[in-house]
């Protein structure tokens, strides 16, 4: 048993959960049968807590090769009346939008519910793009839960309205509710499994026909109309109006939060009128009019694009043309970036013809930015993506003799900080797999480069690109940084992993026989911590003439000491005397657990964080760093 | 409804600030105390600045604590605690700060000096004279484990009285929340805790 409190068979109870958690146990007191994900900050906690819970509560988790994959898996069990969730990144969604085109046009069985978990400022994507306009485009409902809470209330009652309307529909969370925790009281767990059965006349060609199923367009709009009357008049979403307002403000999903806050921390109840909107798409029309009718103005708070306030732009020009609507599109609010208290509360107290609450400690303030630093993102001590990216530029600078004689193109994962000092050895990474294809083209121009791809993501999107590699005569450079793991993400499973993510075994899928298998020319594997090795096999990569493949193998430092737990790695140490204090380990190797001794003039290693790799040792040109003894 | 506590988590990736946030709730929710945190974190784990904000009570439905309305700085690096500290905590607030120096890569690489300790710490004076400043990785190192620093932290958070619910709550939650082998090095590390903010005072 998980002990976890999304187990828990106590209508009622409050338990603490953050919102992914919530997201989770939405599903669970929805009675899915199916969970499938691909991880991804901000929405791995969903799949974590499936996972760790799906055995138990018996259903199938699985975290699928790639984010069409999960949804395509997924797809194929709500056909069969059983209910699905899939949980991704916002990105992730790009991934997964050729199946969720089909399966908006031919519709499901059972419930199926597609999360997005979008990141507005970039905490940790590269792209803060809202996915409500991928689900427009597909007409796709979407729910946006402003608290935990509703987290877990939508997700159960999205599973519900898929099912009802024959839509997929969209569960869109943004990072700041994510990444929530607060109380979250539990609700009833849906009864029995269902019975499992293909849907032959609402799927089968040979059934239903193929003219029948093929042009659905039509039937797609009457399905998204059905969903925008239902949610005119749901509880979901809740509209204060007294008649006194002159001025309405619409928040939407989580934005809503800075709304009700700035309304009191202001005073503001009886001034402004709001709207909250749980549904961004479709609009229900007359919800919102029934606001714009009795207002001079309408501001429109919602995270990242001005997704709403265009429709209700175009709204109020059929149904109240006086009224003025704010929000990202008019300048009141930001174009870019997440919205917070200080936004709000200023947009909302100008439209109120109030001062913006003033800046406090500006003085203070600029003296302490003064002090700090910003404390750039670097791999973890005994990381060996540090040891692989140090051979490498070794291998690049004695082979081309200068290390930008090469172009490095990384790709997503941990391994894409080789870009930061000391490193500095990447020069471009795009999107998942993108550093095998993108050094095709490169390579095509007379331009020499390494693609740099960790194991996760090759397995996730790295395979086609390599293929092409080989089919095309592209005789790229591929360096796979293989930790065992999604590190990033929390230490989820691969296919190489030899167990999925219930805990099974399977058998694993290797990626040098994959490499092989593709018909890469040469495939070499190496032990990361291994310096020497992996130098050398850098140094045959870069000298070899067709496909060459290089699998730098060593587990996750992070992932290794938990596994070590409760014992601890024997740290090395800086023997004091032997140092001549060159700091090259620090300089050009910059592993967090050195430490320079500024009365010494010597390196020391702090045994709190050193996890024994003896990567620095190999680093040190006087042979002064040491294992320590026992 | 009672008056929110407001507590600002702060640190660095890895440093157990997350768990640390997620005890201080779960001890609210066992006293029935109504509870949000609202976390930052991405690529933390790699060394980033974390920080948690904690709203025990009140009406607030955003966890985020606005300018200069923490009542608590539970910093766990000096430089978080003043990259945090000058901004959210209140006039007069509470500051338990850990006075181990988590080096930055910019300051490892030699890009950057570390800040005088004796300046950061007056940045925050300025704020408060509410400041208890120790090595509580130290005190975590004695108790049997670094990784136990954010239970030293919660064990002077506790001392100091600003929790709306008694030591005996938080006890009850490590001990239900934590793996039985570190129960004795958690058991330590909170008492150290206590004892360090107590010292703080004679």
């Amino acid at each position: 048993m998980s002990g976890h409190p999304v187990t828990l068979d106590r209508p009622g109870e409050a338990v603490l959960l953050m919102g992914n958690e919530a997201i989770a146990r939405g599903a669970v007191e929805g009675g899915v049968s199916m969970a499938s994900a691909y991880p991804g900050t901000p929405s791995s906690e969903i799949g974590n807590t499936l996972a760790l819970v799906a055995k138990e509560l018996g259903f199938h988790f699985e975290w699928s090769g790639n984010e069409k994959v999960a949804l395509e898996v997924a797809y194929g069990a709500s056909m069969c009346n059983q209910r699905a969730i899939v949980s991704m990144k916002h990105v992730g969604v790009n991934v997964a939008l050729d199946i969720l085109n089909p399966i908006s046009l031919r519709g499901v069985k059972g419930g199926l519910v597609l999360v997005s978990t979008d990141d507005p400022s970039q905490h940790s994507s590269r792209t803060e793009q809202d996915n409500r306009w991928l689900a427009k485009l597909n007409d796709v409902p979407v729910l946006e839960p402003s608290t935990p809470q509703e987290a877990k209330d939508y997700t159960r009652y999205a599973l519900e309205l898929s099912e009802k309307a024959g839509l997929p529909v969209m569960l869109r969370t943004v990072t700041r509710l994510s990444h929530m925790r607060s109380d979250v009281t539990l609700g009833e767990i849906e009864g029995p499994p269902r019975r499992a059965e293909f849907d032959w006349a609402g799927f089968s060609y040979r059934v239903a026909g193929f003219e029948r199923l093929f042009r659905r367009h039509r039937e797609r709009h009457e399905k998204i109309d059905a969903v925008r009357e239902a949610f005119e008049g749901l509880g979901l979403n809740e509209l204060k109006l007294d008649g006194g307002e002159r001025v309405g403000v619409i928040g939407v999903g989580f934005a809503h939060t800075y709304v009700m806050d700035a309304v009191r921390a202001m005073g503001l109840k009886d001034r402004v009128a709001h709207l909250k909107l749980a549904t961004p798409h479709p609009l229900p029309e007359r919800l919102v009019g029934r606001l714009l009718g009795a207002v001079d103005a309408v501001l429109v708070a919602e995270e990242v694009d001005p997704f709403v306030e265009l429709h209700v732009k175009a709204l109020a020009k059929d149904v109240a043309p006086q009224v003025r609507v704010h929000g990202r599109l008019g300048g009141q609010l930001p174009r870019e970036g997440e919205l917070s208290h200080k936004l709000v509360d200023s947009a909302i107290a100008r439209l109120v013809g109030l001062e913006s609450p003033p800046e406090k400690r500006r003085e203070l303030r600029a003296r302490a930015d003064e002090m700090l630093f910003d404390r750039m993102l670097t791999l973890c001590a005994g990381c060996p993506h540090r040891s692989t990216i140090y051979a490498l530029k070794q291998a690049v600078i004695k082979v081309k003799g200068d290390p930008k004689k090469v172009v490095v193109n990384g790709d997503i994962g941990c391994y894409g900080l080789a870009h930061a000092p000391p490193m500095s050895f990447e020069d471009t990474y795009f999107c998942m797999g993108a550093s095998v294809s993108v050094s095709q083209g490169m390579s095509q121009a007379g331009v020499e480069s390494v693609a740099w791809i960790g194991d996760g993501t090759f397995l996730h999107a790295g395979i086609p690109g390599l293929i092409n590699a080989v089919h095309n005569n592209h005789p790229i450079k591929v360096v796979v940084a293989d930790n065992g793991t999604i590190a990033m993400t929390g230490f989820q499973t691969t296919p190489q992993s030899g167990v999925t993510a219930m805990g099974e075994p399977s058998k694993r899928v290797m990626i040098e026989d994959i490499a092989r298998a593709c018909g890469a020319d040469s495939v070499q594997v190496v032990d990361a911590y291994d310096l020497e090795a992996a130098e050398e096999a850098f140094k045959r990569m870069l000298r070899a003439e067709g496909v060459a493949v290089v699998v730098a193998r060593r587990l996750c430092a992070t992932q290794a000491i938990r596994e070590m737990r409760p014992s601890r790695p024997v740290p090395y140490l800086v023997d004091q005397d032997a140092c001549i204090g060159c700091k090259l380990c620090m300089s050009a190797f910059g592993c967090p657990a050195m430490i320079w001794g500024e009365e010494t003039g010597r390196a020391i290693i702090d045994a709190t964080l050193c996890m024994g790799c003896g990567s620095c040792a190999q680093v040190c040109p006087s042979r002064a760093i040491k294992r320590r003894e026992g | 409804m009672m008056r929110a506590l407001k507590i600002v988590v702060a640190g660095v990736g890895g440093q157990g600030t997350l768990l640390a946030s997620r005890l201080i709730a779960d001890s609210s929710i066992r006293a029935g105390l109504p509870v949000k945190i609202g976390e930052t974190y991405g690529m933390a784990q790699r060394g980033g600045p974390v920080m948690g904000n904690i709203q025990i009570g009140g009406e607030a439905m955003n966890p985020q604590i606005r300018e200069g309305e923490a009542d608590v700085l539970l910093a766990f690096e000096p430089v978080e605690a003043v990259r945090r500290g000058v901004y959210l905590l209140r006039d007069g607030g509470l500051a338990l700060v850990n006075s181990r120096v988590t080096p930055p890569v910019e300051v490892i690489s030699g890009m950057m000096k570390y800040p005088d300790l004796g300046r950061l710490t007056s940045l925050l004076r300025e704020v408060t004279d509410r400041v208890v400043s120790f090595d509580a990785t130290a005190l975590a190192e004695e108790a049997g484990d670094p990784i136990a620093t954010n239970v030293v932290m919660i064990g002077a958070l506790a001392a100091s009285g600003e929790l709306p619910f008694d030591e005996e709550t938080v006890k009850t939650v490590l001990r239900e929340s934590l793996r039985p082998r570190y129960y004795d090095i958690n058991m330590r590390a909170f008492e150290l805790g206590k004892e360090a903010y107590w010292k703080a005072f004679h």
